[in-house]
C-alpha cells in the first residue's frame, strides 16, 4: 500500500513548503454574508440584471404641449420595462421594508433601555408603513 | 371534485383573508409544543383529545392546510366561472393534446408516438422529446376515477389539475418549513404560496402546464432531501431520488435542483460541517437519482454527457475524497497523510484535464444555450434570438417582484437573516436556495416561479418569529407568574402592551393587504385564457372575442383534413390541438432553421414568400391582426423577431435594418420602410383593411393597436387569396394559390379578343329556314284538327 501512494514521489520532491491560512481569510461572520446577500438583494429586485441587457435611460423624458423636456421618473403603463432609477428607488424601498422587520426584532435585546425600545419600534413601524404604501403608489402608477 | 366546485366558489371570497388570518392566531399556540406530523390521525383524536395541547395543535394544523388548500382552490377558479373549464394559452394545449393521446391510446402507444401533424415535413418524435410526468399524472388520476366509475372527462382533469396540485404545494411548504424552522412558521409559508400570485400565474384551473405539478415536485423534493441530511437514514435518502425523479419526469427544471443540492453538500464542506450523515444521503440520493433520472426518454443519457449535470458528479466525487480523508487520518500516521496529499492533487488535476478533454472532443455537451444565457445574460440576446423572443424570457424588472410578492418582498429578507444569525446544515440550505433563486428570478421573469416558494417560507419564517415576540410578551403580561425567568426589570423595560397592539395589528393590516392584493392580481391579471379575450365596456358589460376558436374551428371544419397550416410558432400549438391540422412550427421551438424559414416567408415580399411557401407545401397561412380591435399581442409587434430570426439564419437575404424608417423607427404608416409595407406579413395584416372605416372620426384603414392609418393601402394579392377572417379580425386566414390559379394573365372583357376557328364551313340554312326547324313538325293549319300521328 505504501509503495502505491510513493509511486508519484519516486521522481517528484516533496517541497519543504510551510502554506499559513492568509490572515484576512477568516469565516466571514453572520452579519457581513448578510450585508452582501442583502446587497444583492436590493441590487436584483432593482432589475439589474434588466438594466444591463435592456440598457435603459437612468430617467425617462417628455415633452409636455409647451414644447419643454420634463424628466420622468416612472416608464408609465408599461410593466416589463423601467428605468434605472425607478428600479433602484422601489427595491430600497423593499429594503427599507425588510430592515424594518429586522428592527422590529432587535427591540427584544436585555441590554436597551425603555426609550430606545419605543423609538425603535417606532422608526421599525414607520419604515415597513412608509415603504409599503410607497410600493403600492408606485405600482398603481405603473398599472395601465 | 366538480361537484364541489359551485360551494367553493362562493366561498372564495372570505377564504383568503380567512385562512391567514387564522394561521397568525395559530402561530402563538404552536411555539408550546407540537405535533403536527399526526394529522392524519387528527380526526380520531379530535373528539378525545381536543382538550389536550397536542391534539389541539394537531387540529389547528389540520384546519389551517385544509383552508389554505381550498382558499388556494378556490381563488384558482376565476377563469372557469368567468369563461368555461378551457385549457389555456399556447403550451397546455399540447400537454392536453399529448394527454388525450396517451388516455385514448395507452402508455407505450403514446411513448412511441409520432406526430406528423407537427413540424411538417419533419415530423416529431412526442414521446422521446416531452416530459412525461404530467401527462402520467392526469392519465392516472382519470385511470383511478373511471375504475371507481366515475365518468370524469380527461379535459376536466387537466383543467383542474394545477389548482389542486397546489394544495399539495402548499402541504409540502409547510413540512419544509418545518423542517427548517418551526411548525408555526410552516403554517404561515403554507398560506402563502397557497394564494401568493408569482405562483398563481402558473397554476390557475386551465393552466395545464409543467410547472403546475413541478413546484409541488420541487418542494417535495427539498423536504425529503433536508429531512435525510437530518436523518442521515438511506431510507429518506433513496425516497428523496424517487421524489427528484417524479421531478426529471416533469419539469426541465429538475436542473435547479441537481445543482442545488450538490451546491449544499458543497458549502456544507467549505464550511466544515462534514457528517456521516451527509455523506450518505448525498452518495445514496446521487446514484439513485442518476440513474433514476436516465430513465425518462427525453433525458436519456444527458445527466452524464451535459456539463449542467457535471457539478453533481464533482460533488460525489469530492465527498468521496472527504470521508476517504477523514477515514485515513484515523488510519495513517502525519508523515503518511503527506504522500496522501499529493496523490490527491494529482488524482484531481488529471480527472480536471479528462473532464476538459471529453468537454472539447464532444463527448461531454458544453451548456446549451437556455442555461448559457443564465450565466451571460447578453448572449441570448446577441446568439440566440429564438430564446430572447419570449417574452417570459425577458430579464424580471422591479415591477414584477413587487406584483407578484408583494409584502413578502419585504419579508424575505427578514427571513433570510434569522436563517443566517442561527445557521444549521439545513438551513445552509435554505440560503443557497434563496440566494440562487433570487438570482435567476433577475435573469428571467419565467423564473420567478423558482423564487416564489422559497420567499414564501423565509416570510413564513420572519412573520412567526414576528408575531411570536410581540404575542408571547403579551401572554405574559395576561399570567405573570408563568415567566419566572425572567427578571422584574426586564418585563418593565419592554413596551407597553398597547405599542404591541398597534404593530401586531399592523402587521395583520398589511396580511390582509396581502391577501387583497392576491386576489385582485389573480383576478385581474392572470385569470384570462388568452384565447378568449374579453373587453368590458363602461357600463359594466362584457363583450366576449372568441376569434381564435372560430377561426379554428372554421380549419378544422372547411379545410382538407390533411391541409398544412404556416402560421408564426406561437399558434402551433393551438391550430394543432384545436383545428386538428397540420403546422409547420410550433411551441416547441426545437429546430431554429425551421422556424427561421417560417419567418423569411413572413417577412419577404410575396412572390419570394410564395416560393418559400411552395416548397414547404403550405395550404393555408394564419395570421393575428389586432389593429381592427386594438389587440397588442397581434403578428405585427412580433415582426420584428420574425425578421431578427430570420436574419440569423439567412442574413443576405434579410436584414433587420431594412424594416425601419431612416430615423430607426418602425412604423406601419407611409412613412414606413417599403420593405415593411411590401412584406407578405403587412400585406396579410392589411388586406383590405384600407377600406375599412372604423368610426367616423378616424381615417379608412386606422391601425387602433399601433395608433396609426396604414401606408399601404390598395394592393391586390397575387399568390394567395383571402379565405376566412374572423368577426373582429382577430385571425385571418388565407389560402395559397395553386401555380395554375394565378399563371393565367387576366385579361379585362374589353380587351379580350375570341379567334374563332377560321373554317370553310358554310352554313345550309337559308334565310328561309334559318329559325330551325323540328323534322315531323306538325303543321298547324287554322280551322282544322291536327292529324293524330299514328304511330
Amino acid at each position: 500500500m505504501e509503495c502505491v501512494y510513493r509511486l508519484p514521489f519516486l521522481i517528484l520532491e516533496v517541497p519543504n513548503l510551510k502554506l499559513k491560512r492568509p490572515s484576512w481569510f477568516v469565516k466571514p461572520s453572520a452579519m457581513i454574508v448578510f450585508s452582501f446577500i442583502l446587497l444583492s438583494y436590493f441590487l436584483v429586485t432593482g432589475g439589474i440584471i434588466y438594466d444591463v441587457i435592456v440598457e435603459p435611460p437612468s430617467v425617462g423624458s417628455t415633452t409636455d404641449e409647451h414644447g419643454h423636456t420634463r424628466p420622468v421618473a416612472f416608464m408609465p403603463y408599461r410593466v416589463n420595462g423601467q428605468y434605472i432609477m425607478e428600479g433602484l428607488a422601489s427595491s430600497f424601498l423593499f429594503t427599507m421594508g425588510g430592515l424594518g422587520f429586522i428592527i422590529l426584532d432587535q427591540t427584544h435585546g436585555p441590554s436597551t433601555p425603555k426609550l430606545n425600545r419605543v423609538l425603535l419600534i417606532c422608526v421599525g413601524f414607520l419604515s415597513i408603513l412608509v415603504s409599503f404604501t410607497a410600493c403600492w403608489i408606485f405600482m398603481k402608477m405603473k398599472l395601465p | 371534485m366538480l361537484s364541489n366546485k359551485s360551494s367553493l366558489s362562493s366561498q372564495q371570497q372570505q377564504l383568503p383573508s380567512s385562512s391567514s388570518s387564522s394561521s397568525s392566531s395559530t402561530s402563538s399556540a404552536n411555539a408550546k409544543v407540537m405535533f403536527p406530523d399526526k394529522r392524519s390521525t387528527t380526526k380520531q383524536m379530535k373528539s378525545s383529545t381536543l382538550t389536550n395541547a397536542a391534539g389541539l395543535s394537531s387540529l389547528i394544523t389540520f384546519t389551517v392546510l385544509l383552508l389554505a388548500w381550498i382558499s388556494g382552490f378556490a381563488s384558482r377558479l376565476f377563469a372557469v366561472i368567468r369563461f368555461e373549464s378551457i385549457i389555456h394559452e399556447f403550451d397546455p394545449w399540447f400537454n392536453y393534446r399529448a394527454t388525450a393521446y396517451m388516455v385514448q391510446h395507452g402508455f407505450y402507444n403514446f411513448l412511441n408516438w409520432f406526430d406528423e401533424r407537427a413540424w411538417y415535413p419533419l415530423g416529431r418524435i412526442v414521446g422521446g422529446t416531452v416530459y412525461p410526468g404530467l401527462m402520467i399524472t392526469s392519465g392516472s388520476i382519470h385511470y383511478i376515477l373511471h375504475s371507481l366509475n366515475i365518468p370524469v372527462h380527461i379535459r376536466d382533469i387537466c383543467v383542474f389539475l394545477a389548482p389542486i396540485f397546489s394544495g399539495l404545494t402548499a402541504i409540502s411548504t409547510y413540512l419544509l418549513t418545518k423542517e427548517i424552522w418551526s411548525a408555526g412558521a410552516g403554517l404561515f409559508a403554507a398560506c402563502f404560496i397557497a394564494i401568493v400570485p408569482g405562483y398563481i400565474s402558473r397554476s390557475v384551473a386551465g393552466s395545464y402546464d409543467n410547472e403546475g405539478i413541478a413546484i409541488f415536485a420541487l418542494q417535495i423534493t427539498y423536504y425529503l432531501w433536508v429531512k435525510s441530511v437530518k436523518t442521515g437514514s438511506i431510507f429518506w435518502a433513496s425516497i428523496t431520488a424517487l421524489s427528484y425523479f417524479y421531478m426529471v419526469s416533469a419539469w426541465g427544471g429538475y436542473v435547479f435542483i441537481i445543482n442545488l443540492i450538490p451546491l449544499h453538500v458543497f458549502a456544507l464542506l467549505i464550511m466544515n460541517r462534514f457528517s456521516n450523515r451527509l455523506f450518505t444521503s448525498y452518495s445514496t440520493f446521487y446514484v439513485l437519482g442518476l440513474l433514476l433520472s436516465m430513465q425518462i426518454p427525453f433525458v436519456g443519457f444527458q445527466p452524464i454527457r451535459t456539463s449542467e449535470h457535471m457539478a453533481a458528479s464533482g460533488v460525489f466525487g469530492l465527498i468521496i475524497f472527504v470521508a476517504a480523508f477523514r477515514y485515513l487520518r484515523t488510519v495513517l500516521t502525519k508523515s503518511e497523510m503527506k504522500y496522501f496529499g499529493g496523490v490527491v492533487a494529482v488524482t484531481t488535476t488529471m480527472l480536471l484535464l479528462i473532464l476538459i478533454v471529453l468537454t472539447y472532443t464532444g463527448v461531454v455537451a458544453p451548456w446549451s444555450g437556455r442555461f448559457y444565457s443564465l450565466w451571460d445574460t447578453g448572449y441570448a440576446k446577441i446568439h440566440i434570438p429564438i430564446i430572447a423572443s419570449v417574452s417570459e424570457h425577458q430579464p424580471t424588472t422591479w415591477f414584477s417582484f413587487f406584483f407578484d410578492l408583494h409584502v413578502l418582498v419585504a419579508l424575505f429578507p427578514v427571513g433570510l437573516w434569522y436563517c443566517i444569525t442561527h445557521v444549521n446544515d439545513e438551513r445552509v440550505f435554505v440560503v443557497l436556495y434563496a440566494i440562487s433563486a433570487v438570482y435567476f428570478a433577475g435573469v428571467m421573469v419565467r423564473l420567478m416561479l423558482t423564487l416564489t416558494p422559497v420567499v414564501c417560507m423565509l416570510a413564513g419564517v420572519a412573520v412567526s418569529r414576528l408575531v411570536e415576540l410581540f404575542l408571547k410578551e403579551e401572554d405574559r403580561d395576561g399570567n405573570g407568574n408563568e415567566s419566572n425567568e425572567e427578571s422584574e426589570e426586564e418585563r418593565e423595560r419592554s413596551p407597553g402592551p398597547n405599542l404591541r397592539n398597534v404593530i401586531v395589528l399592523g402587521m395583520l393590516m398589511l396580511l390582509m393587504m396581502f391577501t387583497v392584493h392576491c386576489t385582485w392580481v389573480t383576478s385581474n391579471a392572470y385569470s384570462s385564457p388568452s384565447i378568449v379575450l374579453a373587453s368590458y365596456s363602461n357600463d359594466g358589460g362584457r363583450a366576449i372575442l372568441d376569434d381564435f376558436r372560430e377561426a379554428y374551428y372554421w380549419l378544422a371544419q372547411n379545410t382538407a383534413n390533411d391541409a398544412r397550416v404556416m402560421s408564426w410558432w406561437d399558434y402551433g400549438y393551438q391550430i394543432a390541438g384545436m383545428a386538428n391540422r397540420t403546422t409547420l412550427v410550433d411551441n416547441n421551438t426545437w429546430n431554429n432553421s425551421h422556424i427561421a424559414l417560417v419567418g423569411k416567408a413572413m417577412s419577404s415580399n410575396e412572390s419570394a414568400a410564395y416560393d418559400i411557401m411552395t416548397s414547404l407545401d403550405v395550404d393555408y397561412v394564419l395570421i393575428i391582426f389586432g389593429g381592427m380591435i386594438g389587440y397588442s399581442g397581434d403578428d405585427i409587434n412580433k415582426f420584428l423577431w420574425m425578421v431578427r430570426i430570420a436574419e440569423g439564419e439567412h442574413p443576405q437575404d434579410i436584414r433587420e435594418s431594412d424594416y425601419f424608417t431612416e430615423r430607426g423607427e418602425f412604423r406601419v404608416d407611409s412613412e414606413g420602410s417599403p420593405t415593411l409595407l411590401n412584406s407578405l406579413m403587412y400585406k396579410l395584416s392589411y388586406y383590405r383593411f384600407g377600406d375599412v372605416k372604423i368610426d367616423y372620426r378616424s381615417p379608412y384603414g386606422y391601425d387602433r393597436t399601433r395608433n396609426a392609418e396604414i401606408g399601404n393601402k390598395n394592393f391586390q394579392l397575387t399568390y394567395l387569396e383571402e379565405a376566412y377572417t374572423t368577426e373582429h379580425w382577430l385571425v385571418r386566414i388565407y389560402r395559397v394559390k395553386k401555380p395554375a390559379e394565378f399563371n393565367r394573365p387576366i385579361i379585362p372583357i374589353s380587351e379580350r379578343v375570341i379567334t374563332r376557328r377560321a373554317n370553310s364551313y358554310v352554313t345550309k340554312k337559308t334565310s328561309r329556314r334559318k329559325r330551325g326547324v323540328i323534322k315531323g313538325r306538325p303543321v298547324v293549319i287554322k280551322g282544322q284538327r291536327p292529324q293524330r300521328r299514328t304511330t
